[in-house]
């Protein structure tokens, strides 16, 4: 079995897992949408309707998912743990790191998809190029993940654990959000130009932070 | 498999010597900066924070890439030496990047007429410390520490990227901070003579405060780990 298949191993049964008790996806559900709901309202609809403070929103909000995410997808594999069994297998710390970066992007992209059509809905936004605001969706959860997978592995079995996630996955995530952001506002107002940069600018922190994450996860776990 | 015995540390036979150079360099540097340097053209006195702030941003920058080379050292080695090296750059490292955010609010308020404006470089700086703050956390809610210097060491390396954006966003994006006057891509430096060599001579002295900190941190931390590796003997 190659590294590949390892990690889409990993994927698969942390996506089996998640269809049998759909625990973190209903949770990151609803904590989305009530953040998008809270936010707007306490915007107002007349400045929440603005399409840089709509992204902003709705961003911010993914980004809060993700880590409710990833930190509900480790808490699993530490209930019964699940993840030492992976842990001493060959090339087992890659594969976790690569299945559950696969796994947690796949739920995110179900969560954003539904945030977003709630944002669309509840602000009454007008999209001009829907097919750049997709990329932007796809690749901005792309650049997402790795951090947050990585900052969760971090911070396994620490003391306040949920609280140190964010605190540690936040700060190096403001490049990311704001190209999220940027583009998403962009998408919305039919500045192609400027939303394919946004949408290369985030490409590039998927394969970086990919890339890195894959480097030092063997040495980040003991 | 980590090394568990402190090998004798070079600095703590330097260590009186780097506080006796630090205490003489700040002295020299304060009268340069306050006495001797001139009064500049358009700011007046006010720009004399300069002196303060300038070397204080180089530490920032300094002590976080120290961290850098730290956490690649201990997760190559595990040798407990550079855990205690990252561990003491970065806590001094929050203390001057907190101290340059102050002195440059102090500065913007004269100049720009405000404490603090959204301005990227500003807003860059100000998560690099929250950054190192959270390292900082990650550490002392750790409580083995093996896993802890791992963990660390890890996030050293990742926050480090920071370091870069920060100094490259005054020039990325559209921004109300100065742009580099000293370290400049082609050309000389923009500043006077005698202001150069004064900011020169603060740098020197704000690295010499740095490197004494420095080593009293790690003589602490290193004495802690002996006590720790001894207990477990």
């Amino acid at each position: 079995m190659n590294a590949l298949d390892r990690a889409l191993l990993v994927a698969a049964r942390e996506l089996a897992a998640e269809r049998r008790h759909p625990d973190g996806l209903v949770a990151a559900l609803t904590f989305t949408g009530l953040l998008v709901l809270i936010e707007s309202l306490a915007f107002g609809p007349g400045q929440a309707r603005q399409p840089g403070v709509a992204s902003a929103l709705f961003w911010i909000a993914i980004l809060f998912a993700a880590t409710l995410v990833a930190t509900r997808s480790f808490d699993r594999e530490l209930e019964d743990e699940a993840i030492d069994a992976v842990l001493v297998l060959e090339g087992g710390r890659e594969a976790i790191y690569a299945g559950k970066l696969v796994a947690i992007a796949a739920v995110l992209a179900i969560v954003a998809l539904a945030a977003g059509v709630l944002s669309l809905v509840l602000l009454d936004l007008e999209i001009a190029l829907t097919g750049h605001l997709l990329l932007i969706g796809m690749l901005g959860i792309l650049a997402l993940s790795p951090v947050i997978v990585l900052t969760t592995l971090i911070a396994l079995r620490v003391r306040a654990r949920v609280a140190l996630v964010p605190i540690l996955s936040f700060p190096i995530l403001i490049p990311q959000l704001v190209a999220c952001t940027q583009g998403a506002a962009a998408a919305l107002t039919g500045d192609a130009s400027a939303a394919l940069g946004w949408a290369g600018i985030l490409a590039a922190f998927a394969l970086v932070y990919g890339v890195l994450g894959l480097t030092i996860v063997p040495a980040a776990i003991e | 498999m980590i090394e568990t015995t402190t090998a004798p540390f070079p600095t703590i036979r330097v260590r009186p010597w780097l506080g006796v150079l630090a205490t003489l360099s700040s002295v020299i540097a304060t009268f340069m900066a306050l006495v001797w340097a001139p009064t500049d053209a358009v700011q007046g006195d006010v720009y004399r924070i300069l002196y303060v702030h300038v070397p204080l941003a180089w530490l920032a920058y300094l002590a976080f890439f120290v961290v850098f080379i730290a956490s690649l050292g201990w997760l190559l080695t595990k040798r407990p030496w550079f855990d205690a090296l990252a561990v003491a750059s970065a806590e001094v490292g929050v203390l001057f990047t907190g101290m340059f955010i102050v002195a440059g609010s102090i500065w913007a308020k004269p100049t720009w007429g405000v404490w603090w404006t959204w301005d990227p470089r500003l807003v860059t700086t100000a998560v690099m410390f929250m950054m190192y703050v959270g390292y900082l956390l990650l550490r002392s809610l750790s409580t083995d520490f093996s896993r802890r210097a791992t963990r660390a060491a890890v996030l050293g390396v990742i926050a480090v990227i920071d370091i870069p954006i920060v100094h490259l966003s005054v020039l990325w994006m559209n921004s109300l901070h100065q742009l580099p006057t000293v370290m400049r891509a082609g050309g000389s430096p923009s500043i006077d003579a005698a202001m150069g060599t004064t900011l020169l001579v603060s740098v020197v002295a704000f690295t010499l405060v740095y490197l004494a900190f420095l080593a009293e941190r790690m003589s602490i931390e290193l004495d802690r780990q002996r006590r720790m590796f001894e207990a477990r003997a």
